[in-house]
């Protein structure tokens, strides 16, 4: 009874010529109806996992692998092929772009079938069923491009679920999506876990996990802990320390001296109050009174004035439509909203790679139909989401003096824009270093440094912190935090809600191309259910003041509104 | 494919190799004549075969290359051409009717073949033509193959795209400079896009694989489409005019 579906005795994977495994020692086993989510800093080898455990590794990725793994108690390496632990182990990919590849939702769902050579009258009703599980049905003949973030990557879920496997492993699944799109994947799971024997799932963002059965924290190749979400997730020093952010809940708790094993909000604010904990009766001043930074009393400069801009790519439905925005000198702007809906292309204007169909920009005084592309590129800096997408050259400093160079600065200049560049960016003293030998992390400080070299007063950072572990985030938002100190204003397009709580002065909400909600930070996140309309949600530690009457931004701010009150 | 525009109509409900096999068989038509006449007569043919299945919005969108295509094919052989007996002559140009006659035969050509290509591609999906090909004959890697690249192309041109936005963001000028700094200046944009199209293709790899690619023996099909009348038919029709066309003596 209760045989374990995956047992892992042992495991370690060495990528061929890495000088360390990637896995080290790993013990595990998988128990039937199990949920059970993979938490780490980047390079752990969450990923590394996932991949051993269809086969991919090491049939497709090769290395040195040693110990164990059994699939229903069967040994892996008795299956060769990808194909036949593929039957078994399902796995979805972060990038759901690069794992559609069909021109229909139903031929993409049906691909695993035909391969496993599934007769086709009962190949139809499988079709049918894995799509009715993610909430797609009626979706079938539509083209996968067209969906939206959520619905593709469900797509790809159903497409791995068609093929009926034991187990679904899903490698962060959610890293790209909207909060809707997130929440959506994790309703799926729990309906899935009641349906099939087993589902592992890589995760970032704690806050989604506390319903998983078990959780695996990973360092360095290695499992260091496993077990219940309380368990693991009630230290939020040891789970902060690797690279994981901690749950607000328990990050409160502890900084009340108190016992953090009660992880959800109602639990946590329960433990708060019987503990003679209450609100103070200045609280409110406090909170107007933590405001980052003083408002000036003086109105301040606008650096950018849109006014009635439309923007229509081609044929289609405007992906802006109608959108008037004023932004001062020195603010800092949170852009959100769900995916597709018109936050890039907006930004696109400042700095001229879209122009308007219909309406103007003006930036720094200046309609962008009147700014040369180079000169406004260099005033308005523009951090594209992935830094991929721009790195080529074979140092470090070469990288960041590219924009200089463009833009015909002397060599002089070049050089002490750069240097200075780096020094903000924390990056002084890795000059030579190869570009792409950088962690993920790094690379992302690196594009914005290739862009502060230039020198511009204004921004735009469109998903800064995707793809990072806590620590990646923590550094560039820090990164952002002190460039928006020292004047310049940034505009940052982001999913995060609690990167918008903690960080920026004011939230631009955006909903099928229009500005639906524009105002301070705070004043956002007073209105939860305006937010459930527009398919967002206040992060947890909002969600925590919230139970004590307070649109507190942060977990320091509430436990600033608290006083203990002696029995 | 990109260009395909959902429809009920009879080419549509083809047999996908009746349109592969089809369009060959137009194609080689095409070829059998030197008459203008007769090439006006199929480019007339194949445009009612457009007009049937709803492509003249694809035909639209190449409007401006057939129009360069029938004027220069019409221009160009008219005037190089020398047969017969030329009524005007200029150095190497030189004109004469069988010139002329020439020249609109191959336009006409070329036009009914450009049709015909954009007929099919208009009734045909992806996954139909891969089918029609393993119909045909096509090992499945093959075929898979070739539907994968017409669908990764439009994916790939993003992605460029994408690439090239970041780098003019940074004040990448790409239209200024001599050959040579120009040529330099596409070192920024390839090694990117190097990058993505490995992980990509990487990524895509290791999906198709998690998916059972591969995977050896049977393989069924989600797909099925019935051989009947109508492409015998067609087949049929396509096929005798073809040998009358090969077997006709002039023209």
């Amino acid at each position: 009874m209760n045989q374990p579906i995956l047992t892992l005795s042992d495991l370690a994977f060495t990528y061929r010529d890495a000088p360390k495994p990637a896995l080290d020692q790993i013990n595990y086993r998988h128990r039937s109806g199990e949920f059970t989510v993979i938490v780490g800093e980047t390079g752990a080898g969450k990923s590394t996992l996932c991949r051993c455990l269809n086969g991919l590794i090491p049939s497709f990725t090769k290395g040195r692998l040693e110990g164990s793994l059994r699939v229903s108690g069967q040994r892996a390496s008795e299956r060769p092929h990808v194909y036949e632990l593929a039957r078994i182990v399902g796995l979805v990919f972060q990038d759901f772009e690069a794992q559609l590849f069909s021109t229909n939702v139903e031929l993409e769902t049906a691909f695993a079938l035909e391969n496993f050579a599934v007769e086709r009258d009962q190949m139809k009703t499988r079709v049918e069923q894995a799509l009715n599980r993610v909430g797609l049905s009626g979706f079938e003949q539509r083209d996968p491009s067209s969906l939206s973030g959520g619905e593709k990557q469900r797509l790809a879920i159903a497409s791995v679920l068609a093929g009926s496997p034991s187990v679904v492993v899903m490698d962060e699944p959610t890293t790209d999506l909207d909060p809707a799109g997130k929440r959506d994947i994790f309703r799926l799971a729990q309906v899935m876990r009641s349906e099939i024997e087993g589902i592992l799932l890589v995760e970032h963002e704690t806050e989604h996990v506390l319903s998983a059965d078990r959780i695996l924290l990973m360092h360095e190749g290695h499992i260091v802990q496993e077990g219940p979400p309380g368990e693991i997730l009630a230290d939020p020093r040891n789970v902060e320390r690797h690279g994981v952010r901690p749950l607000q809940t328990t990050v409160l708790l502890s900084e009340l001296g108190l016992e953090t094993d009660a992880l959800t909000i109602e639990d946590a604010a329960a433990r708060i109050r019987s503990a003679g904990w209450r609100v103070r009766a200045s609280a409110q001043e406090i909170l107007d009174g933590t405001s980052r930074r003083e408002r000036p009393s003086e109105p301040r400069q606008s650096v950018v004035h849109i006014e009635n801009l439309v923007y229509r790519y081609g044929e289609a439905p405007p992906a802006v439509d109608g959108v008037s925005l004023d932004i001062a000198a020195g603010e800092f702007i949170a852009l959100v909203g769900q995916n597709g809906c018109g936050k890039t292309t907006l930004a696109k204007h400042l700095n001229g790679l879209h122009t308007p169909t219909e309406g103007e920009v003006r930036v720094l005084g200046k309609s962008t139909a009147d700014w040369t592309l180079p000169e406004l590129g260099r005033r308005v800096g523009y951090v594209f989401q992935n830094p991929d997408h721009q790195i080529f050259a074979n140092t470090v400093r070469d990288e960041v003096a590219f924009g200089a160079r463009n833009y015909g600065f002397s060599e002089e200049k070049v050089v002490q824009k750069v240097d200075a560049a780096l020094a903000e960016t924390g990056l002084s003293g890795r000059d030579l270093e190869d570009p792409f030998n950088l962690t993920r992390g790094e690379r992302q400080q690196l594009a914005v440094a290739s862009v502060l070299a230039t020198d511009p007063e204004i921004l735009v950072l469109d998903e800064p912190t995707t793809g990072l572990d806590y620590h990646g985030q923590v550094a560039i938002l820090n990164l952002v935090r002190r460039l928006n100190e020292s004047g310049r204003t940034v505009v940052m397009i982001t999913h995060s809600m609690w990167v918008v709580a903690e960080y920026a002065d004011r939230c631009v909400i955006m909903s099928g191309g229009r500005v639906v909600q524009d105002g301070d930070v705070r004043s956002c996140f007073s209105n939860p259910e305006l937010l459930e309309s527009l398919y967002l949600e206040a992060p947890e530690a909002v969600r925590l003041g919230y139970e004590f009457g307070l649109v507190a931004r942060s977990v320091s701010e509430i436990a600033a509104c608290l006083e203990r009150v002696e029995e | 494919m990109v260009l395909y525009i959902p429809s009920d109509s009879l080419l549509h409900r083809l047999h996908p190799s009746t349109k592969i096999v089809g369009l060959a068989l137009l194609l080689i038509l095409t070829v059998a004549f030197q008459s203008p006449w007769y090439q006006l007569v199929i480019l007339s043919g194949v445009l009612l075969l457009a007009r049937s299945a709803g492509a003249f919005r694809n035909l639209r969108r190449i409007l401006p290359l057939m129009i360069t295509v029938l004027v220069f094919s019409v221009v160009s052989w008219s005037l190089f051409r020398r047969v017969g007996d030329p009524f005007w002559t200029f150095g190497l140009l030189s004109l004469s009717t069988e010139s002329i006659r020439f020249g609109f035969a191959m336009g006409f050509r070329l036009e009914a073949m450009l049709v015909s290509g954009m007929v099919f591609v208009s009734c045909t999906k992806v996954e139909e033509f891969a089918y029609g090909l393993r119909a045909i004959g096509l090992p499945f890697a093959v075929s898979f193959a070739l539907s994968l690249a017409f669908r990764l192309v439009p994916l790939f041109f993003t992605r460029i795209g994408t690439v090239v936005q970041a780098q003019q963001a940074r004040g990448l000028d790409l239209k200024s400079g001599n050959v040579l700094q120009r040529a330099r200046k596409y070192v920024p944009l390839m090694v990117p896009i190097f990058v993505y199209a490995i992980r990509d293709t990487d990524l895509l790899s290791m999906a198709l694989e998690s998916k059972g690619f591969g995977m050896q023996g049977r393989r069924t099909e989600y797909l099925s489409f019935p051989f009947v009348w109508r492409d015998y038919a067609i087949l049929g029709l396509l096929l005798i005019l073809n040998i009358a066309g090969w077997l006709m003596p002039v023209p």
